[in-house]
């Protein structure tokens, strides 16, 4: 039997305590399956980043239930004794702008990841140019950061989110800089890159024009999700 | 693990190298400042050795030639060559003057020596000893003067003979050497006019000018023209005397003052530049202050420019003591390139100091090491604030 990748149900999150308590999140369920690239979307404030920050173990849920490829992460309370680990080896973040290390070449942006957990520089940098190649960034491996376009840089964040091949990838308004075609190419590397690794995605979006590529799409309103159907899928 | 400190430095080289280059100026300074307080210690004791006295007799109550005003008979010294122990004995004058040299004002300690004996200078480095008993000199190399130049001090003119080096007074003015009597001289000899009027006071004083007592006011007016004092007299002892005993007997015998080496070391050290060890040691103080200050400022700053690069670090896992021991290592990094630059300057601009300027390798050592410690506890705040950022900073909203 194969787990979600991502598993969450009854999630709540409440900031502030007494009056002053705000619920950012007041139930939340979700299912993410391996493979899967997920859209989730919502107005301003209603929830999104939030939910994302739970699911990255970046703060701390307030109630409910979380699990990560079959493992529970959270019952009420972390199960999970290093977050850092958790996040280091199990979760790919990808951002708005592509936050990569400026004083890094591409190639040890990348490798950073792997060193961090352990891994000797030699491989870890084998490990990095084999996962840059594959998003066709391979011929700027020694290049450094500044020299790169903005999709360019996409593609190098997409990599390092990669290349610790954890089950899940958390993408926050990874296309919000980029022109249309670059935001498409963008989605279509983590549609391709979700599919090759059975990474599940879940892409957090304003952007019109990418949502009708997700096959699934949660809706996120006054902290509470809806499920609908992709363009997608739907078509 | 990639070293990110020393690539965050290769990759902002420019800004980290002119940082350097200013805080190093500031740790030049801080070097130099001990230089100077080395130097005037070294002033002190290279003028005891070079003397090659191992006793200083001066007036009683006072505390020698160099800290405060003496006057001794200048026969004293054949009653303390009686004394048991006392090898060679020596007069010498001291007296701080300026003396003019090629167009300019040169201030100068003029030293009055009885050549052979204790208290000429223990070296040359140029020419050749006094061997007149009248108008020549011995120069240090720090009055500009040159073998052969002719100076004149008070009304006659001496011809340098010999150059010599390191002969200073604690205040650092250079030496000028020449044989007692002309120092004497020039000491305690009034000008003509001055002599004129004392003479003309003296007779008519009607205790020097007493009917029935001739060559009376001849006698006083002789004496009050003439120069017998000196300001210290310096002995060498034979090789068994203890020096102590025998500063005890002349202490105790001749109502005068003895010091051994280590009396004067103690007056020139402890006494006469505590005053100016003290400044120094305060402005050392305030610099060590100062820099790490600057040094909080430039770290404090560099953090707060990679707040997201941090936020992203500790995101994606990387520990606290990586991102601390980043910092902590441009710190050091910063330190290492201040104190390089640092000790490149002190060095480089020593010998322009008016004063002698002494960098000893142990100071540097100890001045690496405190840069060192500054910087690494100048990154504590920037370390702190680096904890601080929360890692959903890199996550939007």
């Amino acid at each position: 039997m194969v787990h979600p990748a991502i598993e969450i149900s009854g999630l709540t999150k409440r900031y502030g305590v007494g009056d002053a308590a705000v619920d950012a999140l007041k139930g939340v369920d979700m299912i993410v399956r391996p493979g899967e690239v997920v859209g989730l979307i919502g107005p301003s404030g209603s929830g999104k980043s939030t939910l994302l920050k739970c699911l990255g173990a970046v703060i701390e849920p307030t109630s409910g239930r979380m699990s990560l490829a079959g493992e529970t992460i959270y019952d009420n309370g972390w199960k999970v004794a290093d977050l850092r680990a958790l996040r280091r080896d199990r979760i790919g973040f990808v951002f708005q702008a592509p936050y990569l290390i400026p004083f890094l070449d591409v190639t040890d942006n990348v490798a950073l990841l792997p060193m961090l957990a352990g891994m000797s520089n030699g491989k870890a940098r084998d490990r990095a140019r084999q996962m840059l190649a594959a998003l066709d960034v391979g011929h700027r491996a020694q290049a450094q950061v500044p020299q790169l376009s903005g999709g360019e840089q996409q593609r190098v964040a997409i990599a390092r989110a990669l290349v610790n091949q954890p089950p899940i990838i958390l993408a926050d308004e990874p296309t919000a800089p980029l022109d249309s075609e670059r935001a498409l190419t963008v989605i279509r590397i983590l549609n391709e890159m979700a599919q090759r690794f059975g990474t599940a995605i879940i892409v957090v979006t304003h952007d019109e024009k990418i949502i009708p590529t997700f096959r699934r799409i949660y809706h996120i309103r006054d902290g509470r999700t809806y499920e609908q159907a992709g363009e997608a899928r739907a078509a | 693990m990639i070293n990110l400190a020393g690539r965050d430095i290769l990759y902002g080289w420019g800004k980290f190298v002119f940082t350097g280059l200013g805080l190093g100026l500031l740790v030049g300074l801080t070097l130099s400042m001990a230089g100077i307080y080395r130097g005037l210690v070294d002033d002190g004791k290279v003028l005891l050795e070079n003397v090659g006295a191992d006793l200083w007799v001066v007036q009683r109550d006072t505390l020698g030639p160099y800290a405060e005003p003496s006057n001794v008979r200048d026969d004293a010294y054949r009653t303390l060559l009686g004394v048991r122990g006392v090898a060679e004995a020596g007069n010498v004058t001291y007296l701080t003057m300026q003396i003019r040299h090629e167009g300019s004002d040169v201030r100068v300690m003029l030293v009055g020596f009885e050549p052979g004996h204790p208290g000429e200078p223990g070296y040359l480095v140029a020419g050749r000893p006094i061997t007149r008993s009248h108008y020549e000199a011995i120069a240090d190399v720090k009055t500009g003067l040159r073998l052969d130049d002719r100076i004149r001090i008070r009304r006659h003119e001496y011809t340098v003979v010999g150059l010599t080096r390191r002969m200073v007074s604690s205040g650092g003015d250079p030496m000028v050497f020449v044989p007692l009597q002309d120092a004497q001289e020039v000491q305690f000899l009034k000008d003509n006019d001055a002599l004129v009027n004392e003479r003309a006071r003296t007779a008519a004083n009607p205790a020097f000018n007493r009917p029935g007592v001739p060559g009376l006011l001849e006698a006083v007016q002789a004496s009050q023209a003439s120069s017998r004092t000196v300001n210290v007299v310096m002995l060498r002892l034979a090789p068994n005397a203890d020096e102590i005993v025998v500063a005890r007997e002349i202490r105790r015998w001749k109502h005068l003052e003895a010091y051994t080496r280590n009396d004067m070391d103690e007056i020139l050290v402890a006494k006469l530049i505590a005053t100016s060890a003290k400044q120094i040691f305060m402005f050392l103080v305030i610099l060590a202050v100062v820099s790490a200050a600057i040094v909080a400022f430039i770290i404090y700053t560099m953090t707060l420019n990679k707040v997201r690069e941090i936020a992203v670090l500790k995101l994606i896992g990387a520990r606290n003591r990586t991102i601390a021991g980043m910092i902590l290592q441009q710190a050091l990094g910063l330190g290492a390139i201040a104190f390089v630059v640092g000790k490149t300057a002190a060095t480089l601009w020593a010998p322009i100091f008016p004063k002698y300027v002494l960098l000893l390798p142990g100071d540097a050592v100890l001045g690496a090491v405190l840069v060192l410690v500054i910087c690494a506890f100048a990154s504590i705040v920037a370390i702190r604030a680096a904890l601080r950022v929360d890692p959903a900073t890199a996550i939007g909203g």
